[in-house]
């Protein structure tokens, strides 16, 4: 183009020395990446905090020529519409009925059985500011941070399903590695069978399952949800449809990062179990071991006529422990309890956990006032 | 310096705003590129115009482009678009190399052949990265992404360039040629 009459009239190799110097800067920033170094990650997570409202200025504009384009397209179509989402309306007001009353159920059973509860998780709500789709990454940056109690690891889900999990937080912004990300990794399971799997990212639309549990018989249109494995993600959050074309099977998300806007990122916790006494051992118990001996039972009350002993916390035969079935109430679908589930974790749980969102700083009284 | 007659149309900055004009861009091109808010939806990857910038002022005035200030705006540029560090850093060296190696061809080149020539410079940049980060992830990057940055890069270099080329004659004047 305009390169074309040049002349030439400086030496080769001038800046080979500097060249030399940065190359190996490259190489020792490289090898700290992947070593985690932590100033790297701090240095992104302010300068995202720096540029936060910049990001929301520029954010606002192409998010409404977005959705004004995709409205476009349905202008036409609005009266049909309107009445698909009536009758949607009325079929989903009869599965919450029928849901609630399910739920009630299972709560019943757990109290009844002095079950193991399922982890609770508590949830704060944000907004997606700004989406990244690079070469080799699949993010999106969110307005909540470290001061809304965000923290790396946490499940990030919109209405729709889940989108993937935070691996940076800065104090106003989170960073959010999105499950078509080629590092993503999640564990899954495909209903009704509860298959387990890995969902893999692979910077495509639709990540690939990877790691199906052996004699798995998968279909297309079956349901993928998190299995919890691992203590990353709550059990049974919806992920997506299965569909499987010439690479495998692959998963055709429910929650569309291009038009995701309020997401919930949900701290998923963990219950802290008791630690086994040494009565609890099965040596112990087994009498192969000289158990120490035991004070004698304070007098106990004898339960009303008409409930069953099993109803009684000291008559399931655990530990006596009080039932933390009424403790928590998830509203998160599926009950299966992974062993993971059982391991203890170090953060403390506050009283009454639930899934519930609101825009400010979680707080257990909140929490509360919201059930 | 030897001064041309056109040199009276051009607005004469002191050397020190000379020199900051290419890492001024630069750094511009890495917040466009890098700034996570996409027009598409997330459906195509941004256009790589950071290495527009270096590419251009690479082989037309090397001294305001050094290899530290490739070596800043690829650290930046990682910084800001969440990549591994050091991925987009090395990739944009190694193009670096080979613009500073063949010098003298690219510079030669003109009309459809300056823009192979950035495609070229383009294709090194990218193959760098997807090899990075292959091996840095250990898993089989997609090409697919990659091609979609690689062709509108391309594209929009013809526009870039004309910018560029107005920027170097108005503000910046002489050429390395000049020299």
């Amino acid at each position: 183009m305009a390169n074309g009459t040049w002349k030439i009239a400086r030496g080769k190799g001038s800046a080979q020395l500097p060249l030399a110097i940065v190359a190996v800067l490259a190489v020792i920033v490289l090898l700290a990446g992947k070593a985690h170094f932590l100033p790297f990650d701090r240095a992104r997570a302010a300068l995202t905090d720096w540029a936060k409202p910049a990001i929301t200025a520029v954010n606002v504009p192409v998010v409404a020529v977005s959705t004004w384009l995709s409205g476009a397209e349905h202008f036409f179509d609005v009266y049909s519409e309107n009445q698909r989402l009536r009758e949607e309306n009325a079929r989903l007001r009869q599965w919450q009925g029928a849901a609630d009353m399910l739920q009630a159920r299972v709560k019943r059973y757990q109290l009844l059985l002095n079950a193991v509860s399922d982890p609770a998780s508590t949830s704060v709500a944000g907004r997606v500011i700004g989406h990244a789709s690079r070469p080799f990454s699949e993010t999106i940056v969110l307005n909540a941070g470290t001061r809304d109690h965000v923290k790396p690891g946490e499940t990030v889900a919109d209405a729709r399903g889940v989108l993937g999990r935070i691996y940076l937080a800065g104090q106003h912004t989170a960073w959010v590695i999105l499950l078509t990300d080629l590092n993503s990794r999640v564990p899954v399971s495909v209903q009704p069978a509860n298959d387990q799997a890995i969902l893999a990212g692979n910077n495509s639309e639709a990540p690939a399952l990877e790691a199906v549990a052996q004699g798995a018989k998968l279909k297309d249109g079956q349901e993928v949800v998190t299995s919890g494995n691992g203590g990353l993600m709550p059990p049974g959050l919806p992920v997506g449809v299965l569909y499987h074309d010439s690479s495998g099977f692959r998963v055709a998300l429910y929650a569309d990062p291009g038009t995701a806007d309020d997401v919930r990122i949900m701290d998923f916790k963990q219950e802290q179990m008791p630690a086994p006494t040494d009565q609890d051992l099965p040596a112990t118990a087994a009498g192969f071991k000289p158990s120490p001996p035991v004070e004698a039972p304070p007098e106990t009350v004898a339960p009303p006529a008409g409930v069953p002993a099993a109803a009684s916390p000291n008559a399931a035969g655990g530990t006596g422990a009080k039932p933390t079935a009424t403790t928590t109430a998830p509203a998160i679908r599926g009950t299966a309890v992974s062993p993971s589930t059982t391991e203890p974790k170090p953060r403390v749980t506050p009283p009454a956990p639930t899934q519930t969102d609101k825009p400010a700083a979680r707080n257990p009284d909140d929490d509360e006032d919201n059930q | 310096m030897r001064r041309t007659s056109s040199d009276r149309l051009l607005v004469l900055l002191p050397t020190p705003a000379v020199a900051i004009i290419p890492a001024l861009f630069a750094f511009t091109a890495v917040v466009l590129t890098s700034f996570p808010v996409s027009l598409t939806g997330g459906l195509f990857p941004p256009p790589l115009f950071v290495l527009m910038v270096i590419y251009f002022w690479a082989l037309i005035r090397p001294d305001l482009m050094p290899p530290g200030l490739v070596f800043a705006i690829g650290l930046l540029e990682d910084l800001l678009s969440g990549s591994p560090p050091g991925l987009w850093t090395s990739s944009f060296l190694v193009t670096y190399v080979l613009i500073d190696r063949q010098r003298d061809v690219f510079a030669g080149l003109a009309g459809w052949a300056a823009i192979l020539g950035f495609a070229l410079a383009m294709l090194i940049a990218s193959v760098s990265a997807y090899g990075i980060a292959w091996l840095y992830f250990w898993h089989v990057p997609p090409i697919q992404p990659l091609a979609l940055q690689l062709a509108a890069s391309i594209v929009l270099y013809v526009p870039v360039l004309s910018f560029l080329n107005w920027v170097q004659q108005r503000f910046i004047g002489p050429q390395r040629s000049d020299f």
